[in-house]
This record gives C-alpha cells, structure tokens and sequence, in this order.
C-alpha cells in the first residue's frame, strides 16, 4: 500500500486514512509483557508478569505497577521509561485536581486527563507517540472502573481486559471465565491463571482495589 | 531596634515609665519586635528593670490593668512620642516538642480588624499524615501555602515511596515565602515526626525560620511565651504537654483581642497522629432565647396610621391554572 511512504512521520495521515506511527507504537505495545485487569463486583484487580533480564537484577527496584492517588492504581505494556513519564503526569493532575476542587479525582477524569496527555503526542511537531498502553484501576463513588488508554489516547472501560503479548489468547480465557457478579478474590485466582496460561511465568505483581479505597500491591 | 539604646540620655525616668506600662498591659506587643530581633525581648526586659530602680511605682498584685498611667502617656503622645502599633496577626498558635513528639496548638477565631470573623477556625493545618502546620497571619495566604506545600509533598512521597520529612515541609515552605519578600503573609509553626525524629520550626513571613524546642507565633505570642517559659522541661510527657500546650493558648485567648474562642490541639507522635479538634472550649456561647425573636402585637408603639389604595393595575382574566 501507499501507506509506507507515510509511515515515518507522525502528523500526517496515509490515504487510508491511518496514522501510520501510531500503529507502530501499537505494535510496541503488542510486544511488551502481559499484563491484564479484571472488574470484579466489589474491586478491581490488575496485574502484569514482572520478566527480569537477567538474575542480577535488583527486582525490588522494578516497578510496573503504580499508584497515581490511594484510590486509583496503573499497570503497562510496552515501553517503561514512556510509562514513568506518564505517571508523573498523572499524578501531578490529581494534585491539581485536588487542590482545585477539593475533591479526591474521580477515575473517569484521571482517565480523561492522561488520555488528553497522550493524545497532545500524536498532534506535536517534534515527538513521537507513547509506547505503551494502560490499564487504569480504580474505586470511587461509581464502585470499581478498569479503564484501558492507548497510545493514541483513545480509552475505553472494560469488565476485563489484556494487553501485550499473547492477548488474544489471554482475552479468550477471560471471556469464558468472566462472570459477572464475580468477588474480588476470584477475580485475583483467574488474574493469575490468565498469565500463567501464557508461558513460564516468574514474577507476578498484582494491584487489586477494594472498597473503603484500600489498595494491596502484592508480589509473588 | 535599638530605639531604646540610642536614647539612653533622653530621660531615664520617661524610660522607665513607658517601659513599665509595656510590663503591665497583659499580651504587650513589642515596638516593631518582630521575628527579625525575637531573642532580644526578653533580654531587653532584664535591662529595662535594672534602669527603672530610680521612679518605682507599685506595680498591682495580680496581672490586670491598671489605669495609673494613663494620663502620663496622653501628656507623651502630645510631646509627640510615638505609642507602638498593634500587630495584625491575630491568633495565638504554639508547639512544642515532648518525649514521645510534638504537640502543636492554636485558638479558633479568625478576625477582620475588630470583628470576629470565624468564631471556630481551623488553624491547624494538613500537611502530611505525619506532619501539621498552624498559621498566623492572612487566612488566604496561610490556607493556600499549606495547600499547595501539602500536594507537592504528596506528589514527592508518590516519587520517593518513602514518608515526608518536616525538613522537606519546612525548605518548600521558607523558599516560597522568600520568594514573595514578604507579601505572602503566613507565620508558621510547623511540627512534625519522621524518620530523624520530632521536630518543631517555626516560618516567618519573609521566609526565615527557627528550630525550637518550644514556640509561639501570632498576637497571641507573648501571652503564651511567657506560659511556655515558666513552665516547660525537657521530657513531658503526653498529658503534660498538652496541658501546657492548652494553657498557653488559654493565656492568648485571654488575654490578646485578636485570639479567642477554643482550644485545637493536635498530637504528632511515631506512627500515630491526633488532632483534637477543640479539646478546649472555654468560651461557650449560650443562646439566651431560645424562643427565638418573635415580638407580639402590641409592644410596638403606633404613632401614625396611613393608608394608600393602590390603582388596580392589572386585569385578573380567568384562565386556565396552568396555562402560560
């Protein structure tokens, strides 16, 4: 097709009507470890495989799963350094919401405000898309949202959802295992049977998010 | 300052008399002593007793106030010597350090020149879960400073993963002040304890602070500092430092006009913090009708009676309830 000649610059779109960078960074997104969230009635749980390159890493310093505010944790695929910056962001616009408002933020605006953030990438001179994409998790007075944002700053809320290697595998065993008055510790059994069903697992972080906005980041 | 220094030779017995009244108004406020010359006062006390030996008057038993003075100090202000302002900050807010951490006070009321504004404020301030601020000075400006100190320590802890350090409070907050010269009026007691320990600072509105194992900020001050220097040690425990940290506070509420109502209390211990929101309230406000304001018929004299009929000006068409 056409589109390769249109394929290195970002703000330009190929005659089909794609920008072609920002399939590119889904792709990056594509290659990155698993990770996966699941909606549960009462909590959200996310979780993603921590895979080490080498023994001698000090994994204590890895961290793939992040708190943005006491209420609303992210998990990654693709590139780690894009996810830091962004979760800089993010938590900087929860203090901002907060201090305007007075207000904890509210999942969906979190959500909305990161996407806008990644979505002013892909509309820049000068800069390249995120490579990666998010599965936020939160609990506030609407109950338990999983929201998952993409590289080109699209987001959408799922019951469940994964990301990364082996997705499609790892969406077909959700979809029969999901149900939908599942408790959060089913959930967190089938969060971890999802992953394992991948290949060789070796870490597993998973984050989940009970009511009264507790938070647990368990390792394992 | 040393207005007192140069003029040694002007009249020792004038001295002496304005120095005396200054001892006897209780919560005397300092000629321009403020933050920039704060160990010098009470030095200065020392010095202005040893001059005053010669014009002794007899000073009242007990506290109070004694008018005995005020004709000699209008004769003054028409000599053309200048009586001290009042300083605008009107609170009384204290901290200090006991065995187990810090204990940190503040009175309630918030005022605007001579009236009360906030009859039960809240002067203590959120900074982080191991940290509390109180503020003297403009409401807005102290509001907003804690604020905005309170977030970006939030967001370094996200950062850090580590729990914030009063010193990490205190260097956020003297940087901003210092960067407003002074026009961001908030005087701060900032207590806290973290890892290194429990520690007490006290901020300045130019952004100078003080370490202190016990402090006192506001119009207030005076009134507390001498509580907290008579009766402070090293090593008090819980109850006692909460004792001395609520009679500190009573002494400005009482005896300063810009502080009063209650007592707020807040305890920064090791892992545990408690704010008791007013432990003290010595100031009940008793409503003394409860009936309300009703006033019957005929307690109002009438003087005059007039009666004016009104031109019907519009025409009452019957018409449907609703209709528009």
């Amino acid at each position: 097709m056409g589109d390769s000649q249109y394929s290195f610059s970002l703000t330009t779109f190929s005659p089909s009507g794609k920008l072609v960078q920002i399939e590119h960074a889904l792709t990056a997104v594509g290659s990155g470890q698993t990770s996966l969230g699941i909606k549960a009635a009462n909590g959200v749980v996310i979780a993603t495989e921590k895979k080490l390159p080498s023994i001698l890493v000090d994994e204590t310093s890895v961290q793939k799963i992040q708190t943005l505010t006491p209420n609303i944790g992210v998990v990654y695929s693709g590139m780690g350094p894009d996810f830091r910056v962004l979760v800089r962001k993010s938590r900087k616009q929860a203090q901002q919401y907060y201090r305007l408002y007075k207000e904890t933020i509210p999942v969906t605006q979190l959500v909305r405000e990161t996407a806008a953030v990644m979505q002013e990438f892909t509309q820049s001179g000068g800069v390249r898309p995120f490579g990666v994409s998010l599965l936020i998790a939160g609990y506030d007075d609407n109950g338990p949202q999983l929201y998952q944002v993409d590289p080109s700053g699209s987001y959408f809320s799922w019951k469940a959802s994964a990301m990364g290697k082996n997705v499609s595998n790892a969406k077909t065993f959700l979809e029969k295992r999901y149900t939908e008055d599942m408790e959060l510790d089913d959930a967190i059994h089938t969060t971890i049977l999802t992953l394992k069903e991948g290949y060789l697992v070796f870490l597993i972080c998973c984050f989940c998010l009970i009511p009264l906005f507790q938070s647990n980041l368990i390792e394992f | 300052m040393d207005f007192f220094g140069d003029e040694e030779e002007y009249n020792t017995n004038v001295l002496a008399i304005i120095q005396r009244n200054h001892e006897l108004v209780p919560g005397a406020l300092c000629p321009a002593a403020s933050a920039t010359s704060s160990p010098s006062p009470r030095r200065r006390h020392r010095r202005r007793r040893s001059i005053s030996m010669a014009g002794a008057m007899d000073l009242p038993a007990k506290g109070g106030f004694s008018f005995d003075l005020c004709r000699r100090n209008a004769m003054l202000a028409e000599k053309g010597l200048k009586m001290p302002g009042f300083r605008k900050t009107g609170t009384t807010i204290v901290g200090l350090v006991f065995q187990d951490g810090v204990v940190l006070g503040a009175d309630t009321r918030a005022t605007e020149g001579p009236i009360v504004a906030d009859k039960n404020c809240e002067k203590i301030h959120y900074m982080a879960p191991n940290i509390y601020c109180c503020g003297a000075g403009t409401a807005a400006d102290t509001e907003a400073v804690t604020d905005m100190v309170s977030s970006q320590l939030q967001l370094h802890r996200y950062a850090t993963g580590r729990e914030s350090r009063v010193v990490t409070a205190l260097t956020l907050l003297k940087s901003h002040l210092f960067s407003y010269q002074g026009h961001v009026s908030a005087a701060l007691v900032l207590g806290g304890v973290d890892v290194t320990g429990p520690h007490l600072h006290t901020v300045y509105p130019h952004g100078s602070t003080d370490t202190l194992p016990f402090a006192t900020m506001g119009s207030g001050s005076l009134a507390a500092m001498s509580v907290f220097e008579s009766k402070y040690k090293e090593g008090l425990t819980r109850e006692e430092g909460i004792q001395l940290v609520s009679d500190a506070i009573c002494a400005g509420i009482f005896n300063d006009l810009g502080s009063g109502s209650n007592v707020d209390v807040c305890v920064i211990t090791k892992g545990k913090t408690e704010y008791l929101r007013n432990h003290q309230l010595p100031n009940p406000r008793t409503y003394v009708s409860s009936k309300g304001y009703s006033f019957t018929k005929g307690q109002t004299e009438v003087l005059s009676t007039k009666i004016t009929q009104l031109e019907p000006k519009v025409e009452v068409a019957e018409g449907d309830a609703m209709e528009e």
